[in-house]
C-alpha cells in the first residue's frame, strides 16, 4: 500500500492525494487503508465527505468517520450532520457516536441542532448535551423541553439531564409533567430525573 | 419486585441506550414476576444473549455502535437456539416503511414509543406465552 | 444512607441518588454494573476518590469524573478492581485458547504454519509467558506449529523487565510447583528468572496501540490480547486503537479483552463469539454490506 511519509517541502495536499485517490478504488480494503491514512488530514475533508456519501461497507464508513473526527473542525462536523437525517438507522448510528467523540467542536451546533423541525434530529442532538459542561447542558435541554410538543424528544431530554442536570431543571420538569400527564412514560421519567437531580445535591 | 420464592414466569433482555427506558420496562416486568436483564446496544445484547438464555428481547432501534436492526439482523442470522429468540422492537419510529423492515428483520411484534407499562406486559405476556 | 467514617477529614454524605448518578455513568462509559448488593463498597471507593482528587462535594468531583480530567476514569476503575498483573491471571481466556480458538485458527494453516500471538499491552511480561507456559502445557499440537509470541507496550522500563523475566512470588503464585520447578530457576534474594529459551522464544516491542505508524508495523496475527487498557482511554482512541487492531489481525483472527470490558463499549468493527469458556472477538472473515 502506498505509505508516503512527510518530509520538508512537502504539502499535505502531495500527502493526502494519493489516499484521496484511492478513496475511488473498487476494492473495499484500499478504500479503508486510504480513509485511515487522511485521519487528520485537513484538506482530506472534500474527498471523504464524497466517499462517505457513497460508500457501502460499514467498516470503511466506520474509518471514514474516524478519519472525520481525528480531523475534527467545523467542516468536518458539517460532513457528519447530515447523517442524523438519515432513514439507515446504522448511519445515524454512527454519526452521533461520530459527534460524540467532538465535545467541542459541537459546542456551537448544539442550539440549532435542538430546534432543528426534525424531531428525529431534535431527539438525537439531545444526546451530544450529555458531554457538556452541567449548567450549560442545563439550560439547552430545559430550553428544548419548554418549547418541545414531541414526547420522545422530551424524554431524550430528560434522559440526559437525569445524569448531569442541576437544580435549574426542576421547575422546567415540573411543568413538562403537568403538559404531559396523560401520556405514558413521561411522568414516570420526570419523576426519576427530579428525585436524582434534587438528591444529587447535598 | 417479584417475590424471589416464585420462579420468574420468564426471562426478558431489555435493549435500549436510555437509562430510564430501561428502569421503566425493568419495574413494569418485575412487578408484573419476569426476570430482566439489561444491555445498552446491540452489541451487548448479543453478548448477553449467546451467555445467557432468555424467553424475550426487547429491543430499541436507535443506539449507539450497533442499532437495533442491525442487532435483529445478527440475531436471525446466528446460530439456531440464538436466531428464534422472539424479539418485540419498541421505538420512536412510527413510519410504516420501518415497520415493515422490523417484520423483515424478523420482530415478532413492533411498538411504537411512548408504550404504557400495561400494554408493554400484555405484549411480553403474550410473546412469552406466560399469563397475565 | 449511613455515613460512613474512616477518620477521614471531610464527611461527603454520598446519598443514594449520587450513588445511582454514579452507577448509570459507569455502566454506560464501561459497562461495568454495580447493584445494590455492592452499595458498601462503591460507597468507600467513591470518598476514597472524592478525597484523593480534593473535591469537595460528590457534584464537584462527578463534574471531574464525567470531563475525565486528570485521567480520573483510570484512577477510579484502578480502585474498583484489583488491577495487579500475574502469571495465569484470567486463564479461562487462555483455556478457550486451547479448547477452541486455536483449531479455528489452525483448521486453515498447513502443518507446521506459523501461529502469530500477540499479547499488547504486556506490561512486565506475565501476560506473553503465561500464553508461552500454557500452549506448552496443554496444547497437544504446541509442536506441529511455529508459535510467533510478541509482547508490545508503550513503556520501555517495563519491557527491560519483561525480557530480564525475573519474577516474585505473588506473580507465580497461580503457577503450580511443578511449572515453576521446570520453567524458572530460584536466584538471589527470593526471585524467580524465567528460562533463557523463553526469554527468547518471546519477541518484545515497543508500541502504543493509537499510533498509526507504530501499529502499521504489526500485521497478520491469529490472536490478540489486549486486556485491561482500552477501558481506560477515551472515545476518539479507542476507535482508534480498535481499527489499529482491526487492522493487525489476520481475517477471522481473535481479540480478547479484559474481564470488565466489552466492545459494546468500543467499535463495532467485530463480531462477537461466544465459547464455552469466554466470549471473544474476531475479524470478520469478509465484509458484509
Amino acid at each position: 500500500m502506498p505509505l508516503i511519509r512527510g518530509s520538508k517541502g512537502t504539502t499535505s495536499g502531495e500527502i493526502s492525494a494519493p489516499h484521496r485517490a484511492a478513496l475511488d478504488s473498487p476494492d473495499a480494503e484500499s478504500r479503508w487503508t486510504a480513509a485511515r491514512a487522511l485521519a487528520g488530514q485537513a484538506d482530506a475533508v472534500p474527498a471523504l465527505a464524497a466517499a462517505l456519501d457513497r460508500e457501502p461497507t460499514p467498516r470503511v464508513r466506520e474509518a471514514m468517520m474516524t478519519a472525520l473526527i481525528r480531523i475534527g473542525n467545523a467542516a468536518s462536523i458539517e460532513v457528519i450532520l447530515p447523517y442524523l437525517r438519515s432513514e439507515d438507522a446504522g448511519l445515524r448510528a454512527a454519526a452521533i457516536e461520530a459527534l460524540q467523540a467532538l465535545p467541542d467542536a459541537i459546542a456551537p451546533f448544539m442550539a440549532p441542532l435542538l430546534s432543528d423541525d426534525d424531531s428525529d434530529v431534535r431527539l438525537l442532538a439531545t444526546e451530544l448535551a450529555r458531554n457538556m459542561e452541567a449548567s450549560e447542558a442545563t439550560r439547552l435541554l430545559c430550553e428544548l423541553i419548554e418549547r418541545e410538543h414531541h414526547p420522545n424528544v422530551c424524554a431524550a431530554a430528560i434522559d440526559v439531564l437525569t445524569e448531569v442536570g442541576t437544580p435549574e431543571a426542576l421547575p422546567t420538569l415540573e411543568k413538562c409533567a403537568v403538559r404531559f400527564a396523560a401520556t405514558p412514560f413521561l411522568p414516570f421519567a420526570i419523576s426519576v430525573a427530579m428525585s436524582r437531580i434534587s438528591g444529587a445535591e447535598s | 419486585m417479584a417475590d424471589t420464592a416464585t420462579p420468574a414466569k420468564a426471562r426478558v433482555l431489555v435493549v435500549d441506550d436510555s437509562s430510564l427506558v430501561r428502569l421503566y420496562y425493568r419495574t413494569a416486568l418485575e412487578t408484573a414476576g419476569f426476570e430482566v436483564k439489561q444491555a445498552i446496544n446491540g452489541i451487548e445484547a448479543m453478548e448477553k444473549v449467546l451467555s445467557e438464555s432468555f424467553d424475550l428481547v426487547i429491543v430499541d432501534v436507535n443506539m449507539p455502535r450497533m442499532d437495533g436492526f442491525t442487532f435483529l439482523r445478527s440475531l436471525r442470522s446466528g446460530a439456531a437456539d440464538v436466531a428464534t429468540l422472539p424479539a418485540l422492537m419498541i421505538s420512536t419510529e412510527s413510519g410504516v416503511q420501518d415497520i415493515a423492515e422490523a417484520r423483515m428483520l424478523g420482530a415478532n411484534f413492533y411498538l411504537v414509543k411512548p408504550v404504557a407499562e400495561a400494554e408493554l406486559v400484555r405484549h411480553v405476556c403474550v410473546l412469552t406465552g406466560a399469563t397475565l | 444512607m449511613d455515613d460512613s467514617k474512616g477518620g477521614s477529614s471531610h464527611a461527603a454524605h454520598i446519598s443514594p441518588e449520587q450513588v445511582q448518578r454514579f452507577c448509570e455513568f459507569i455502566y454506560r462509559r464501561t459497562g461495568m454494573l454495580f447493584t445494590e448488593s455492592k452499595r458498601y463498597f462503591i460507597d468507600r471507593r467513591l470518598e476514597d476518590r472524592i478525597a484523593a482528587t480534593g473535591s469537595s462535594s460528590f457534584q464537584e468531583y462527578f463534574s471531574l469524573l464525567r470531563t475525565d480530567a486528570d485521567h480520573e476514569i483510570e484512577h477510579l476503575i484502578n480502585s474498583f478492581t484489583v488491577n495487579e498483573t500475574y502469571f495465569y491471571r484470567e486463564d479461562h481466556q487462555f483455556r478457550c485458547m486451547t479448547a477452541s480458538l486455536l483449531d479455528a485458527i489452525v483448521h486453515q494453516k498447513e502443518p507446521g504454519g506459523t501461529v502469530r500471538i500477540w499479547s499488547i499491552p504486556c506490561s512486565t511480561g506475565e501476560e506473553p509467558y503465561s500464553i508461552a507456559l500454557w500452549l506448552m502445557e496443554n496444547w497437544p499440537q504446541v509442536d506441529n506449529y511455529n508459535i510467533e509470541i510478541v509482547g508490545s507496550d508503550i513503556d520501555t522500563r517495563a519491557l527491560n523487565a519483561a525480557s530480564e523475566g525475573v519474577y516474585g512470588d505473588r506473580a507465580l503464585m497461580r503457577l503450580s510447583r511443578d511449572v515453576v520447578s521446570r520453567y524458572f530457576r530460584p536466584i538471589a534474594g527470593g526471585y524467580h528468572q524465567i528460562d533463557e529459551g523463553l526469554r527468547n522464544s518471546i519477541e518484545f516491542t515497543r508500541a502504543n496501540l493509537i499510533d498509526p505508524q507504530d501499529m502499521r508495523q504489526y500485521r497478520d496475527f491469529d490472536l490478540i490480547f489486549c486486556r485491561n487498557v482500552l477501558i481506560y482511554f477515551d472515545d476518539a482512541s479507542r476507535r482508534l486503537a480498535a481499527e489499529n487492531l482491526y487492522d493487525c489481525l489476520q481475517p477471522g483472527g481473535y481479540i480478547c479483552l479484559g474481564h470488565s470490558e466489552s466492545m459494546s463499549r468500543i467499535s463495532p468493527l467485530f463480531r462477537v463469539s461466544r465459547f464455552p469458556d469466554a466470549i471473544v472477538y474476531q475479524r470478520p472473515e469478509a465484509d458484509h454490506g
